[in-house]
């Protein structure tokens, strides 16, 4: 398994593809970079090269016990974007992981040449219903995803075990959860120096419509696409949403 | 160029998914041509994922097992039965 090792800690990562890198960074307890592999990854591939990672405490990444914040992550994204060679980089990101492209982008974005952002939450706790999801068991959690996850986690099998146990985990041995709850908005005059083209895309069903809007607003340069489905959109629309990426990176 | 053997590559494939799984149970149970990844094994995405690049590492470009599986349906990704994986390794090394 491709991965970089830092500070006793592992990160899980794969590169598809040759060219000019995009980086796509998937969302919290249920993603991994199996959301992005399969479908968009492989379809950037054949023009660029195109980078998943697991964030860490998801898929095969090493899971601390603390250290969720967006800086955190951005220590992470560094080692991955070094590894990979990518010093100036497309970003793509899903849910939280858009949160941390966001973030990248602002803080350096002489690095970024364009960004995508699919459902993405700002701040975290603004997406509806966030609160009640983050006090259900994980059992809850389960039957609460949308259809097409939770097929992928027939009841009393495997997958919904090893489901369990990994959001059991992470909710309740890690901060990810406190960390998430403590990040901050981003003032709007601060994100209005964000000059890069920006594609926001969000579902129709989506919890977090309002934070797509307001980006769209204040960004100077930005988009707003709204697609059939909800939250869970690489999961939901995974052809469409893999191709309206591909297009903009490549228009 | 000798005729790739679907028996070896059989065994190969098996081993590489019980490498990927790591459990206990993935050691005693039989892997065959019709084992399904989903319903038999009940490989996770992100196991997928792992054995994708097992895959890769063993195959490498003559056999470009992302690129055949980022041509599907993630449900029929995990839909395939070892056999079909099979298949393709010969396929292309044919």
């Amino acid at each position: 398994m491709p991965e970089l090792s830092r500070d006793g800690r592992t990160l899980h990562v794969q590169a598809q593809g040759s060219g000019d890198p995009v980086l796509l960074l998937h969302g919290y307890l249920v993603g991994s970079m199996a959301t992005w592999y399969f479908t968009a990854a492989p379809l950037l591939a054949r023009t660029r090269r195109a980078i998943t990672y697991d964030l860490r405490g998801h898929g095969r990444s090493s899971r601390p016990a603390l250290h969720y914040r967006v800086a955190d992550h951005l220590e992470d994204l560094h080692a991955v974007r070094e590894w990979a060679e990518a010093e100036t980089a497309d970003l793509v990101g899903h849910s939280f992981g858009g949160l941390i492209a966001l973030h990248e982008a602002l803080e350096r974005p002489a690095s970024v040449r364009r960004l995508v952002l699919v459902e993405t939450p700002l701040p975290p706790t603004s997406m509806t219903g966030i609160d009640e999801f983050l006090s259900l068991s994980p059992q809850e959690m389960l039957q609460s995803l949308p259809g097409a996850l939770e097929a992928e986690v027939r009841a009393g099998g495997r997958r919904a075990k090893r489901f369990y146990e990994s959001i059991t985990r992470l909710v309740g041995h890690t901060s990810l959860i406190d960390d998430l709850r403590a990040e901050t908005d981003v003032p709007d005059e601060r994100l209005a120096s964000l000059s890069l083209p920006t594609l926001l895309i969000y579902a129709h069903e989506s919890p977090c419509l309002s934070t797509g809007e307001r980006l769209a607003e204040v960004l100077p340069d930005a988009r707003l696409l709204t697609l059939e489905g909800g939250h869970y959109l690489p999961v939901e629309s995974p052809v469409e949403l893999a191709r309206t990426i591909a297009d903009f990176l490549d228009g | 160029m000798t005729e790739p053997n679907r028996a070896e590559i059989l065994e190969t494939v098996a081993a590489l998914i019980r490498e990927v799984v790591g459990e206990e149970w993935a050691e005693e149970v039989a892997i065959g041509l019709s084992t399904s990844f989903s319903a038999d094994l009940e490989l996770e995405s992100i196991e997928f994922v792992a054995l994708a690049e097992k895959m890769q590492d063993r195959y490498g470009e003559q056999v470009d097992f992302v690129a055949w599986l980022s041509e599907m349906e993630l449900d029929r990704i995990i839909g395939l039965t070892v056999g079909e994986v099979v298949d393709r390794v010969v396929q292309c090394l044919s």
